[in-house]
């Protein structure tokens, strides 16, 4: 038994060191980006997270894509032309596009994908945008010539491309039939994008291969989805790192190449290593302070004043940020083109007259509860801070710290006083006031419910002309600033870490990583 | 010997059946909806909706119950919610990874916690029992993550010697498999080697003081004999105890450890499932782990004899 044991033992460790040097044996490196959770599906716009549209659109590409500036701009198409009355889109394709089957896009394929997509059975996300339930329907899609692609509408709708264009849409991608079994069941995606599926094994990696047929829509500079997207390494591996601090380890050590989501606390030390880059921006989600506007207390206009005048958001934004982020009371996100002079204008920060809006208001010690998590540390900290302001000018706060899952549904039952709370990026104006703004007693979890500021919201959606809609977002933000129905405080910030080797990776306001544009120096 | 084994699996139904139920009911205490976990701030009422009627959430919580509890019976544990797969193969595929593991980790332990365990007894208050009583007290007390971790800064980012994510699986290369489970495995190892000396240690102390090993060490025989051949088979029952106990735990459990090596095992199919409100992987995991837990159990206790004849498996 002892010797068995001792045998053993010894043959582990020879194991061990022989197999020390295997690593380095590797030939021709893959890119390697690390998630932070495995993909959920390979089915664009179908069962999905942020994860999987990253890596999915890595293969299949829409008609139209989200530029860096979030305006929408052509993909698979060449061209986009609206008919007067605003009704009729016309797509030109681009010539010399092929599948990753070698056979070349077709309007037909456009068609057959927008027919797949909208089969109740597909169970596309985004469905309900198109057939009726949403802004506008879809009544025909209809193919004149080979490259030619003519979708009609019931009703004009200002987002309609920005809502084919959503990445968690799967970006409408346009498919090879061959990417679904004889019958009709999902198999792997066949696009036109810049890398191609070989392989994903479930909990551990997905493996792309360059597309050495792509044809790329611009040449030039990388433009979020959009611009020059050349495959230019031959393997990308999307390797799954659920624990943040083995990801920073293995950057380190270089058994990753890029970690797209560093936390912001660990951005210092990066920065001060040397076989390391960094690469920031800033998206479009938004950080919130949530106030339930229908609490007996807080139903008081006055009150909700206070609490903003006593939020102190540039010290807040810079302290949870590390001094990354600038802060914005606005609704629409800093980088968006938008956010003019206008949005720039936000709450003063004004203990004494906090103080006297909750004396006007009668407030009398009542409890504020802030409902927060720990899943995202942003917000975790900054409902530390705001605990903080709040109690240093009379008020009763307490800190209520939830499970993601638990906050969610808080959320949607719109059963809360205040909370802290991250919304995902919209990339468009419209959809980012959509997400706060509607009634409260048909969706709960709504935040602003003012049927006349409602109006306005949907004007913006109806009109296209550009300074028409700034005008209505102006108007939209000096209400927003008045009303205070909830508090805005900052858009988040995407800090990106790779190997000092790895040339080209750049940080997307989008939030996801892009393998494109991007190599690997020896 | 059979009428046992009938007995305790017949023992095992009502246990498991309490199971089912009570992990069906407990996790829809949580509040959460996959659904809206699913969609998350995105979701609009009717893609909520939708989603909700797929998943066959729309149902009542008896008919989910009874729809699920009846496919138990067929051997089909449903489907996830957020990956579509099947549960039982899903659970298998990574049960096994975790068992590699832990079986691997729980031998060598084992190994060199018993024969420690003892030494420290036979040599009580010495500076080797010290040393040895200190170090397994460490090791327990000491958190499995973050002795993880300082695994990971030392022998991947400092040393370099060890990969610091990944996996790779036996069939696949069994060298570099080895090199990737190194770390997970002496994480265990190491902080299970803690609990299990002191147990043995323990038990030891208690058999050294009883009569029959005096008479033993009367009639002149060496302390090696005395040890091995008197104390080690009566002192070891209590420690084997303990193993079962620590195997059905970390078969079930291992989630932290797998979650700072990046392992694909059950415990972060677990973990990963109950932040996705991913029921029907919740419900099959655990009771899949208490499944195990049983049969470890089980198991255990008929190989009790073979270390102490006094016990019989009547």
């Amino acid at each position: 038994m002892k010797v068995k044991a001792r045998t053993l033992l010894a043959g582990c460790l020879t194991g061990a060191l022989m197999g020390v040097a295997l690593p380095a044996q590797a030939q021709q490196a893959p890119l390697r980006i690390s998630l932070n959770a495995d993909i959920r599906s390979t089915n664009p716009g179908v069962n999905r997270d942020d994860n999987t549209d990253a890596v999915v659109l890595h293969v299949v590409e829409g008609l139209v894509a989200y530029g860096e500036d979030s305006s929408i701009k052509p993909l698979l198409a060449q061209s986009v032309s609206v008919s007067k009355d605003g009704l009729a889109y016309t797509f030109k394709l681009r010539n010399g596009v092929k599948f990753h089957n070698g056979t070349p896009l077709t309007a037909e394929d456009v068609a057959w994908s927008w027919k797949r997509y909208t089969d109740p059975k597909t169970e596309w996300r985004c469905l309900s945008e198109f057939d009726g339930r949403g802004r506008s329907k879809v009544q025909a899609v209809e193919t004149p010539d080979a490259q030619t692609v003519v979708f009609r509408l019931d009703k004009p709708d200002a987002l309609f491309l920005a809502t084919l264009a959503r990445t968690d849409c799967g970006m409408t991608g346009v498919i090879h039939k061959d990417s679904v079994k004889a019958d009709g069941s999902w198999d792997r995606p066949i696009g036109t994008g810049p890398f191609k599926l070989e392989e994903w094994r479930r909990g551990e990696f997905v493996k792309l291969s360059k597309f050495d047929d792509y044809a790329n829509p611009a040449e030039g500079k990388i433009d979020g989805y959009a611009g020059s997207k050349r495959p230019l390494v031959n393997e990308v591996r999307f390797v799954v790192v659920p624990d943040s601090a083995a990801a920073k380890a293995a950057l380190l050590r270089g058994d990753i190449d890029v970690v797209p989501d560093l936390a912001n606390a660990d951005v210092k030390e990066i920065k001060a290593n040397s076989s390391v880059g960094l690469s920031i921006a800033q998206n479009m989600g938004l950080s919130t302070l949530l106030i339930q506007t229908r609490d007996p207390l807080l139903s008081n206009v006055k009150i909700r004043q206070a609490i903003a005048a006593a939020l102190d958001t540039p010290q807040i934004t810079a302290a949870v940020t590390e001094g990354l982020a600038k802060h914005n009371n606005s609704i629409v996100p800093l980088s968006s083109s938008y956010h003019t002079a206008a949005h720039d204008k936000g709450y003063t920060y004004d203990p004494e007259a906090a103080q006297r809006l909750l004396k006007e208001a009668g407030y009398k010690g009542e409890p504020i509860v802030i409902l927060t998590n720990k899943r995202y540390p942003q917000t975790f900290a900054s409902s530390v801070l705001i605990q903080a302001m709040l109690q240093a000018v009379g008020i009763n706060a307490t800190l209520e710290v939830l499970e993601w899952g638990t906050q969610l549904d808080r959320y949607n039952k719109g059963n809360y006083q205040v909370m802290a709370f991250p919304y995902s990026a919209r990339l468009d104006p419209s959809l980012s006031y959509d997400s706060v703004m509607g009634p409260k007693d048909k969706q709960p979890r709504k935040v602003w419910d003012n049927p006349e500021a409602q109006a306005l919201l949907e004007k913006s959606m109806m009109v296209s002309d550009r300074a028409e809609r700034q005008k209505i977002f102006d108007e939209l933000h000096a209400r927003f600033l008045k009303e205070v129905p909830f508090v805005m405080l900052y858009n988040g910030i995407e800090a990106s870490a790779f190997r000092k080797n790895v040339q080209g990776y750049t940080a997307s306001v989008l939030s996801k990583p892009r393998a494109w544009e991007v190599r690997i120096a020896n | 010997m059979l009428r046992f084994i009938a007995r305790r699996v017949l023992m095992a139904v009502p246990t498991l059946f309490i199971m089912a139920v009570s992990v069906f009911a407990l996790i829809r205490f949580i509040p959460g909806d996959p659904a809206a976990l699913m969609l998350g701030d995105m979701a609009d009422p009717a893609g909520l909706s939708d989603l909700r009627e797929r998943l066959g959430l729309n149902h009542s919580l008896p008919v989910q119950f009874a729809i699920w509890f009846g496919n138990i019976f067929q051997g089909d544990l449903g489907h996830s919610i957020t990956s579509s797969q099947p549960v039982l193969p899903l659970i298998l595929d990574r049960f096994w990874i975790s068992a590699k593991i832990v079986l691997i980790a729980v031998l060598f332990a084992t190994l060199v916690a018993v024969p420690a365990g003892m030494i420290a007894a036979w040599r009580q208050n010495s500076l080797l029992d010290l040393v040895l009583v200190g170090a397994a007290t460490i090791l327990l007390s000491v958190p499995t993550f973050w002795l993880g971790l300082l695994l990971l800064i030392l022998f991947g980012l400092k040393l370099e010697w060890l990969p610091i994510v990944g996996y790779v699986s036996f069939s696949e290369d069994p060298l570099a498999a080895l090199l990737y489970i190194v770390m997970p495995i002496a994480t265990l190892f190491l902080h299970e080697m803690g609990v299990l000396i002191r147990m043995s240690r323990a038990s030891t102390l208690e058999v050294l003081r009883l009569d029959y090993i005096t008479h033993a060490r009367a009639k002149g025989l060496s302390e090696g004999a005395v040890l091995m051949r008197h104390a080690f088979k009566n002192a070891f029952g209590p420690t084997w105890t303990l193993i079962g106990l620590v195997l059905g735990n970390l078969l079930g459990g291992i989630a932290v450890v797998e979650t700072v090596f990046t392992i694909p095992g059950l415990g972060r199919l677990l973990v990963d499932s109950i932040f996705a409100r991913d029921y029907p992987v919740i419900q099959g995991c655990l009771l899949f782990i208490a499944f195990v837990y049983v049969v470890v159990n089980i198991v255990v206790d008929l190989l009790y004899p073979v270390f102490d004849p006094r016990v019989t498996a009547e």
